[in-house]
């Protein structure tokens, strides 16, 4: 008993090892040359593999191999570039969690995308790549190295009617101050079986807060003069730290991780839920709602109107790393991997939503389901990455959350962020860690509009 | 003969501390290091957060060995006594210890949920809470909440050391005492935890270095939060280090972890001191 059962441990062992890398493709047929991709994304994995193995099959030179490291990825890529294993191409998407593309780009890691590339008419006509170089986002010091080729929309608010027909709320709220009533209307009737809105355990400043108040002309940097000011910040901070004073939070939705969180608005026990159009997937096949009618709302603003601009993030850049031995045809795969048929099957899936102009006319929104509810608005877009400063102590977007839920003295906690962040600032400059980005005619509804300017002082 | 061992020591320990060591003066993300001069260790020394972590880490690692020794050591005498049942118990009480802690963190992020979660339900069906509790989120509970699931995850491995001390007690000894007329009482008291005292110092040795390192559960149930209110001093550091939403700071980190490693080494060797008379004992 004990030898079948070591043997079957062994197994069980060696079986774990073989799949421990990952999910990938085997090995290349001889005379080809191996293109290896990295991607941390697991949705679009059958769609991606299947137009990977469309390509090996055409391809009398060229394999590529596919990857998905879901786990810590930045860390892998930079321990794969250290220890020579990295890939020849990696999917990053704009502002990826824990990815800071100056650091990359200061370390050599990567290699900048060729203007023959970016002047192709397939290329640029399917990504609008000229169009598309963001600062700090796939670029630095105007050289790009990605073209994103799909986005996802900026934040919004998804709600259940049904609630808020019970609450005898018939319009979604353009202000914050009306979500803060509708929220307190919805978890009055609820009297304890639901609630007026949520947010989860990551991210929960930046999921939909920061939006309601970036839309409102507000940004932590002021990029005309070259420094953090949270003063803009002081309305939006007052205002929702009602949500947890007048109990409209849902309980313990602060340390609930996403998917929990969707799974109970799925539920029907909240009403308002804040992210972007990845939830059109999430609601119709992870937790499909059946049993209430939802629907998608645009983000509120401060005042009602729109001053600025939500982040709205493209995705599936391909990076390449320095480290690649076949550059020449992984600038091949890059192109495959960016042609109209590959992106146009991939939009139509439901996966994201066109990124260019001629995307945008050429794509069949029909069969992607309820993405259409989260179609593109004039005010997304993506603001130039501020300076990465060392800041001592909490990032702003924890410091924030922190005085909402506690409801803490708002004044103090922004005299304490500006004062935290501009010295950081300032002492990283002066060890030449960070350049002060100015954009002396910044337009915050057009942020990349301008050309900006790096001073070392 | 050493010198195998000890290379491997100088190469896997000794080499990657003062590797890391010379980065104390720097600001460094893992590729480019940019000199501060003394910036890290001043601002060690007014680090509000990293002190509390501190404070923090004091009342998990007590926390958990109030309860944990003398929970384990009971189950350990239990189930020495070899009643019907025992080694299932044995089983029982083990099986946490062979499960990733990250695994049973996430698992207790549900037991602990607010709204409508198992144990909240039980508590309200129970009539001992009126209002569910926000076992992870309040300041009040986050900290008793995390020794809980410390306490249930290392038991198993406390008892079975204890179980091993227990069984090189000679039954002999405990036949005369019940000669002699000694209760239960007296002879756990008189005899067993005397007897158990040399591995008893190596348990708590064991235990006390182990609950002033923990922080893998912590990251899992609450990343430190809410406010900082639950981080110790590693959980800190790791976040400095791996944090998603910051670059990392491993010269400043580095900093903290001689600091850590410090107070770890003072506090064990302040423990082997005044465990020199465990020794003794028998």
């Amino acid at each position: 008993m004990k030898k079948v059962l070591s043997i079957l441990l062994i197994f069980l062992f060696a079986t774990s090892m073989m799949f421990a890398g990952g999910a990938g493709e085997s090995q290349a047929p001889k005379g080809k040359t191996v293109v290896e991709i990295w991607s941390n994304d697991r949705h679009d994995l059958e769609y991606l593999l299947a137009k990977v193995s469309e390509f090996n099959a055409k391809s009398d030179t060229i394999e590529i191999k596919h990857t998905t490291v879901v786990e810590n990825y930045p860390n892998m890529l930079v321990m794969g570039f250290t220890s020579g294993n990295a890939p020849d191409l990696f999917y990053m998407n704009a502002r990826g969690t824990g990815f800071d593309l100056k650091t990359f780009v200061d370390a050599n890691m990567l290699t900048p995308y060729p203007d023959s590339l970016l002047d192709d008419p397939e290329f640029a006509k399917v990504t609008d790549a000229r169009k598309n170089i963001v600062e700090g986002v796939n670029a630095i010091n105007g050289v790009p190295y990605a073209i994103f080729n799909v986005r996802r929309s900026g934040t919004r608010m998804i709600y259940n009617v049904d609630l808020f027909k019970k609450a005898g709320i018939t319009k979604f709220p353009t202000t914050l101050a009306g979500l803060v009533e509708a929220a307190d209307k919805v978890t009055k009737v609820g009297n304890g079986q639901f609630y007026g809105i949520a947010t989860c355990a990551s991210a929960q400043f930046e999921r939909w807060l920061e939006g309601i108040i970036n839309k409102s002309g507000v940004y932590h940097y002021d990029f005309k003069k070259g420094v953090f000011n949270f003063d803009g910040y002081r309305e939006g901070i007052l205002l929702a730290q009602k949500f947890f004073s007048n109990g409209s939070m849902f309980p313990g939705s602060n340390t609930q991780g996403v998917d929990a969180m969707r799974a109970q608005f799925a539920n029907g026990t909240f009403g308002i839920w804040g992210n972007a159009s990845q939830e059109a997937g999430v609601f119709t096949d992870q937790f499909p709602i059946e049993d209430f009618e939802w629907a998608v709302a645009e983000l509120p603003s401060l005042d009602g109107t729109v001053k600025g601009t939500v982040d709205s993030r493209p995705q599936k850049g391909l990076f390449m790393f320095s480290s690649s031995k076949n550059k020449d045809a992984a600038w091949e795969v890059v192109k495959y991997l960016n042609s109209e048929e590959v992106v146009k099957g991939y939009i139509e899936k439901g996966y994201a939503l066109p990124l260019s102009t001629y995307m945008q006319k050429v794509v069949d929104m029909s069969g992607a389901g309820r993405l259409g509810d989260f179609a593109p608005v004039p005010y997304e877009g993506l603001y130039p990455s501020v300076p990465a400063v060392t800041v001592a102590g909490d990032n702003y977007a924890v410091s924030i959350w922190n005085a909402i839920v506690n409801g803490s003295d708002v004044d103090r906690l922004i005299a304490d962020l500006n004062k935290r962040y501009n010295e950081a600032l300032e002492r990283d400059l002066k060890i030449g860690k960070v350049k002060r980005i100015v954009i002396p005619n910044f337009d915050p509804l057009n942020p990349n509009k301008e050309k900006v300017q790096f001073l070392d002082k | 003969m050493l010198s195998p061992a000890v290379l491997l020591l100088v190469i896997t320990s000794v080499y990657p501390f003062f590797w890391l060591f010379r980065y104390v003066l720097y600001d460094y993300n893992g590729f480019v290091a940019y000199f501060t001069g003394t910036y890290n260790i001043k601002r060690a020394f007014t680090d509000a957060v990293f002190w509390k972590s501190v404070l923090h880490t004091f009342e998990y690692a007590i926390g958990k060995l109030i309860l944990i020794i003398p929970i384990s050591l009971g189950l350990a005498v239990f189930i020495s006594r070899n009643l019907p049942g025992s080694n299932t118990f044995r089983i029982i009480f083990f099986l946490p210890t062979v499960i990733s802690a990250s695994v049973y963190s996430l698992i207790f992020t549900f037991i602990f949920a607010v709204f409508r979660g198992p144990l909240n339900t039980v508590l309200e069906a129970m009539n001992l809470i009126t209002r569910p509790i926000d076992w992870l989120g309040d300041p009040k509970w986050v900290m008793k909440s995390i020794i809980v699931v410390a306490v249930w995850g290392g038991l198993g491995n406390y008892m079975i050391y204890f179980i091993s001390g227990l069984s090189s007690i000679s039954e002999e000894i405990y036949e005369s005492c019940m000669i002699d007329g000694a209760n239960g009482t007296q002879t756990f008291f008189k005899i067993t935890l005397p007897m158990l005292s040399p591995i008893l110092k190596v348990i708590l040795l064991l235990a006390i270095t182990t609950a002033f390192k923990d922080y893998q559960s912590i990251l899992v149930l609450t990343n430190g939060g809410p406010d900082g209110r639950s981080h110790v001093m590693f959980s800190y550091i790791y976040n400095l280090i791996f944090a998603a939403f910051s670059s990392p700071q491993i010269g400043y980190a580095t900093v903290l972890s001689v600091l850590a490693a410090l107070i770890i080494g003072v506090i064990t060797a302040g423990y082997l001191y005044l465990a020199r008379k465990l020794d003794d004992v028998f």
